[in-house]
């Protein structure tokens, strides 16, 4: 084989490619490196007068507030209750709107009459909403919750309805011809291979109830993440601002990778596949 | 020749689908019969109606008129009493080969424990065991299509209809099946009606050969296949083989040429 080159010699070249850094510890150590990169820069532009501490906060002041902030209790005591707005506004939005969409399987002629009004509140941008939920629910945990469903049910039901649609044909009908039943289709074929787009839902959804969440904490509240940003970039205290959103983000970060772990104990049958890719 | 009793007989059906040109007939007045451990194959051009023929006795379609009747009794189809499969071997993805085994019998109602003693019977008598978790997408094709042959069976139903069941295999997966389903019918005494394109296969199996017409589908012709050979193999050196293979090869090639 005078066209080829050697294997060995390949599998080196393929290395190279990823480098060395490419292992679990690698990628950590470069990731940290970035963010720390960032960081420093942003300090030392401030330092030098080339960012303005007034309009963007300084790492420094940041740190230092949210050391204050975890030592009074107080950081934490707001990210429970965002989180706890959000994590309820999910799963009640998530389970109400997927049951609903997996229930118009059920029904064509129901699944049809109803699909232009799903269409239309889908359209709708719920966040014009949020003022006249909170009219309705008042200032407190049940309005954020209300906002966080609203957003969340309308992305499970459809996305719920579609997978339900798209179940193999095929295997439904073998089910039929072994003798079963609607509700055994529905159970057996139509459900399980709606699951993995269901778990993408979930990843859409998590954000989106933290989005109701802190939303509704703008419009009026006294606690939450949400409320802490609001009030503090009114006084223009950026660093508080900052305090906030990166609490946000890491809280979004480790739902993520919870939905990940979810999705594992799920969807064992998938995990074959997704560690393979294409070398180009 | 010697009357016995059909086990099944279609008669007289047609079925036509709407198409963008008004109806398309598919099936036009079609009838045949099979008898009790009968093992028929049903050859004919791609897009004839066998398939159409298989879901109207599955249950999964309704003919436009004509009758089923299932051991001299007029039934609307043998929906829960046929083992369907097909190309694809429609294993559920999120089942284990021990789930995918289960299939029917939890349809049914089978108490677990029982069904499951069953299933690892026949997973073993069929060379899986020690597949029992795995999962479809980490085994063979040959591997997964004797899944699906299994899960047909385990139901004991009356009549197997195997749709094409070995066309995406390569030959020698294609020999090796050919025998296990053979074994298989013989040793649980069923009856088979079976699509395929492949000739060979047709006369290698069959006790009979059902050649179908163009669209729209009739009963060209029936070939009784007289090879009482112990293997799909074996058959295949029968010095009867050639003979039929060209036979049925000629009732076809007549056929091309008519339509095209
Ligand atoms: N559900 C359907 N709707 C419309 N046309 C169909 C449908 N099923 C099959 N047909 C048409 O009927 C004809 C016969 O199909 P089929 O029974 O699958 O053929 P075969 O299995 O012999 O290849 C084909 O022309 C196909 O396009
Ligand atoms: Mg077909």
């Amino acid at each position: 084989m005078p066209d080829t080159v050697p294997m060995a010699k390949r599998r080196a070249l393929r290395r190279k490619q990823g480098s060395r850094f490419d292992t679990p510890l690698g990628r950590a150590v470069l990731q940290s490196l970035a963010v720390l990169v960032f960081f420093a820069l942003w300090e030392f532009g401030v330092r030098l007068g080339w960012i303005s501490a007034f309009l963007v906060g300084a790492p420094s002041g940041i740190f230092a507030y949210a050391a204050k902030i975890i030592a009074s209790g107080e950081l934490i005591s707001d990210t429970w209750y965002t989180f706890f707005e959000a994590i309820l506004g999910f799963i009640i939005g998530t389970i109400f709107g997927s049951l609903l969409g997996l229930a118009l399987w059920y029904s064509v002629f129901v699944a049809r009459l109803v699909e232009p009004f799903i269409v239309a509140i889908n359209s709708v941008p719920k966040i014009a909403l949020a003022p006249i939920v909170v009219l309705w629910f008042g200032t407190g945990l049940i309005s954020k919750v209300a906002l966080s469903v609203s957003l969340t049910a309308i992305v499970a039901l459809i996305a719920a309805y579609q997978a339900a649609k798209d179940a193999d044909p095929d295997l439904q009908s073998l089910l039929v011809s072994m003798g079963a039943d609607k509700h055994q289709v529905f159970f057996k074929a139509v459900v399980p291979s709606t699951l993995p787009s269901m778990i993408a839902t979930f990843r859409i959804n998590i954000g989106f109830g933290l989005v109701g969440a802190v939303v509704g904490e703008f419009i009026s509240s006294q606690h939450g993440l949400g409320h802490m940003i609001y009030t503090a970039s009114s006084l223009y205290d950026l660093n508080t601002v900052w305090v906030g959103l990166f609490t946000l983000m890491i809280m979004g970060f480790v739902l993520y990778y919870v939905i990940e772990i979810i999705e594992r104990t799920i969807l064992p049958w998938k995990q074959a596949s997704t560690v393979q890719q294409v070398q180009v | 020749m010697q009357i016995t009793p059909a086990q099944l007989s279609v008669r007289n059906v047609r079925k036509s689908f709407a198409g963008k040109a008004g109806d398309v007939c598919v099936l036009d007045d079609l009838s045949f019969d099979i008898k009790e451990r009968d093992f028929v194959s049903i050859i004919g051009p791609s897009g004839c109606g066998k398939t159409t023929i298989f879901n109207i006795i599955a249950g999964l379609l309704e003919p436009d008129s004509g009758s089923l009747q299932f051991r001299g009794e007029e039934v609307e189809s043998l929906r829960g009493r046929v083992g369907y499969m097909m190309q694809k071997d429609l294993l559920f993805p999120w089942r284990t080969v021990l789930g995918n085994v289960l299939l029917g019998l939890e349809t049914r109602g089978v108490d677990r424990a029982e069904a499951e003693d069953k299933a690892r019977e026949y997973l073993k008598d069929f060379g899986l065991a020690g597949f029992e978790n795995a999962y479809p997408k980490t085994l063979s094709g040959g591997m997964r299509q004797r899944v699906a042959l299994i899960r047909t069976l385990i139901m004991d139903p009356d009549i197997l209809l195997l749709d094409e069941p070995f066309s995406a295999l390569d030959y020698q997966t294609r020999l090796y099946l050919e025998g296990v389903l053979k074994d298989a019918v013989e040793t649980y005494h069923k009856t088979v009606i079976l699509v395929t394109h492949d000739i060979d296969e047709a006369v290698a199996l069959s006790k009979r050969v059902v050649v179908l017409s163009g669209r729209p589908a009739r009963v060209k012709i029936v070939h009784d296949i007289e090879i009482d050979a112990p293997s799909p193999i074996a058959a295949r050196s029968d010095n009867r083989f050639s003979g039929y293979f060209h036979a049925l090869c000629a009732e076809l090639d007549i056929q091309t040429e008519k339509t095209s």
